[in-house]
């Protein structure tokens, strides 16, 4: 059985992309019961990490600038305000 | 022209009165003509195409506060490069005319040209027709978009509102995608280069797609997406561009050739993403299908276990059934069912053997006694030819025996003469008168020839043997 990469390095579409392959895989029918119950682990895992970053998910925004020598950097950038929330 | 000043009083009559209408209209008519070409900038109005039966047009030219009839001669409208609809602005070069019949006055168009965003929507009308027949707005040539983008650049300019918007609606809606912010100039001069640029760099930070987006402007405002090099630009762009530029209904050839056209920048973030929600019932939706695929697959695991277990109840069941009959099948034998009767059958085959032994037994000296009783009157009538064969062998034995003395009386006189003669003659009587008798290997030695000097001879005398050696041999010629 491959090894698992730790939840924690996968982004949300890599964790949510496995989950899918390992519901599919468990949906085949064609797993033996240890592996299915190890996939089953593994996406318990992955659902309760995804859920994690449901609820606590950040909006991040950089910007592309210009550095003193002309090349692109990312620096920080403030995300939305939410002030105004309710006028939207 | 006669009476006739721009500055000086009016014109009067022959009688120094009234104008007759016809020299009214003929002095209006040759006023107007004495104005060279001109040309007037206008909107069209009540434009109905070429009259059905003449061919010429007749429709009205007008701007805020005038309008005047316009005419386009049937030979001039077949010069046209566009047609002419209501509401263009079009640019009319001509002149006046007065149709005397009605006194009319009519601005008769030798040519006319667009005119100012007229123009313009020409211009980028021909220019997205080149670029469709290039295939640039092909369907197929149109990148899928991942449904959800977790990293997206936003190309626009950062001194508007729209940056905000596009934040704060992926914010309330997504807060996972990330937002990858590129400034670029959205109108003006040199605005359609930054764009381009921007999507070059955007596209260098590998986003999963490229919001391209711009506020609400005039039709002049937004020419800059109508540029044709950043309609190359966004064609060309490696990461799928998704547009949103002004407002319904307004389109730019950059949404056409976008993969994805959206009709304003919220539009066009909210459909990078799926919302929150979405992501909820997504998860929701996969956490029931993983349990119950998985409750299946104990559930099955459980089933062909219990299949398992009754097949082997069942197997057991069968095997120690068989066993069982078969130990029954041994028990049911005699030797087990009675030991004694192992012995009974035993005593009954000796008991039989006893029987069948005295029967035998019985039989066998009956037998023997029948037979020896036959042979006594038998050996009695051997006795009498035993006395008779014994007389004659009494006879027999005298007769030999007279016949015995007989013969040896007669050779015992016969042999006492031989032996009288033998005596007479035997050598042994010669050698006890001095003569011996010389023995070799080969017997009596009567030849000189019959030793060899060196050989042993026995010579026999009277009283014993001599053992001697041959020294020579002489052959006496007197003796032969």
């Amino acid at each position: 059985m491959a090894e698992y990469k730790n939840v924690d390095e996968l982004t949300y579409k890599e964790a949510s992309t496995e989950l899918e392959l390992i519901i599919r895989g468990l949906e085949s029918g064609e797993m033996e019961l240890e592996e299915s119950l190890a996939s089953y682990t593994r996406g318990v895992e992955l659902l309760a990490s995804l859920r994690a970053r449901l609820a606590d998910a950040e909006q991040k925004v950089s910007l592309l600038v210009k550095n003193d020598e002309g090349a692109d950097v990312l620096v920080e950038g403030s995300a939305a305000d939410t002030s105004d929330e309710l006028r939207l | 022209m006669e009476g006739w000043s721009l500055t000086g009083g009016a014109p009067r009559g022959s009688d120094g009165g009234a104008l007759s209408v016809s020299q009214a209209v003929q002095y209006a008519a040759d006023a107007l003509d004495s104005i060279s070409q001109l040309t007037v900038l206008g909107e069209v109005t009540g434009f109905r195409g070429p009259n059905a039966k003449s061919g010429h047009c007749y429709f009205q030219i007008k701007d805020a506060s005038c309008a005047v009839d316009c005419i386009i001669w049937k030979g001039a409208y077949a010069k046209r490069s566009f047609e002419l609809r209501d509401g263009m602005q079009v640019q009319f070069t001509g002149g006046f005319n007065l149709y005397k019949a009605t006194g009319r006055m009519s601005f008769v168009a030798r040519s006319f040209t667009l005119a100012g965003e007229g123009l313009l929507r020409q211009q980028v009308a021909q220019l997205a027709e080149r670029l469709r027949r290039e295939g640039l707005m092909d369907p197929e040539r149109k990148r899928k978009i991942p449904a959800f983008c977790t990293r997206v650049a936003v190309v626009t300019s950062f001194s508007g509102a729209v940056i905000d918007d596009v934040k704060r609606t992926l914010r309330r809606r997504n807060p996972l995608v990330e937002l990858v912010c590129v400034d670029a100039k959205v109108q003006g001069e040199g605005a359609p280069a930054q764009i381009a640029d921007a999507l070059e760099r955007a596209a260098a930070q590998r986003p999963d797609c490229i919001l391209l987006v711009r506020g609400g402007g005039s039709f002049e405002d937004l020419m800059t997406f109508n540029d044709e090099a950043l309609a190359r630009a966004v064609a060309a762009c490696p990461v799928p561009v998704v547009t949103g530029i002004g407002h319904e209904p307004d389109t730019s050839i950059c949404d056409m050739v976008s993969d994805r056209r959206c009709s304003t920048p919220t539009a066009a973030a909210e459909s990078v993403a799926p919302t929150m929600a979405d992501l909820e019932s997504v998860t929701a939706a996969r956490e029931q299908r993983m349990v119950a695929a998985m409750s299946r697959s104990v559930a099955d695991a459980s089933a062909s276990l219990d299949a398992s277990a009754s097949r082997c109840v069942r197997a057991w069941s069968a095997y120690v059934g068989r066993l069982s009959l078969a130990l029954d099948a041994f028990a049911a034998r005699p030797c087990l069912q009675g030991p004694r009767s192992f012995v009974d059958r035993r005593r009954f085959e000796l008991e039989q053997g006893a029987e069948r032994l005295d029967a035998a037994c019985a039989r066998s000296f009956e037998r023997a006694g029948a037979q020896f009783e036959n042979l006594a009157p038998r050996l009695r009538a051997v006795e009498s030819h035993i006395a008779s064969f014994r007389h004659e062998l009494d006879l027999a034995g005298t007769r030999l025996g007279r016949a015995g003395e007989r013969q040896v009386q007669s050779r015992a006189a016969s042999l006492g003469g031989a032996a009288a003669a033998l005596d007479a003659l035997s050598p042994l009587k010669v050698i006890g008168r001095g003569y011996a008798i010389a023995r070799g290997e080969r017997g009596v030695v009567s030849s000189v020839a019959a030793v060899h000097p060196g050989d042993g001879i026995a010579v026999l005398v009277a009283d014993g043997t001599i053992e001697a050696t041959v020294d020579s041999v002489r052959l006496d010629a007197d003796r032969l």
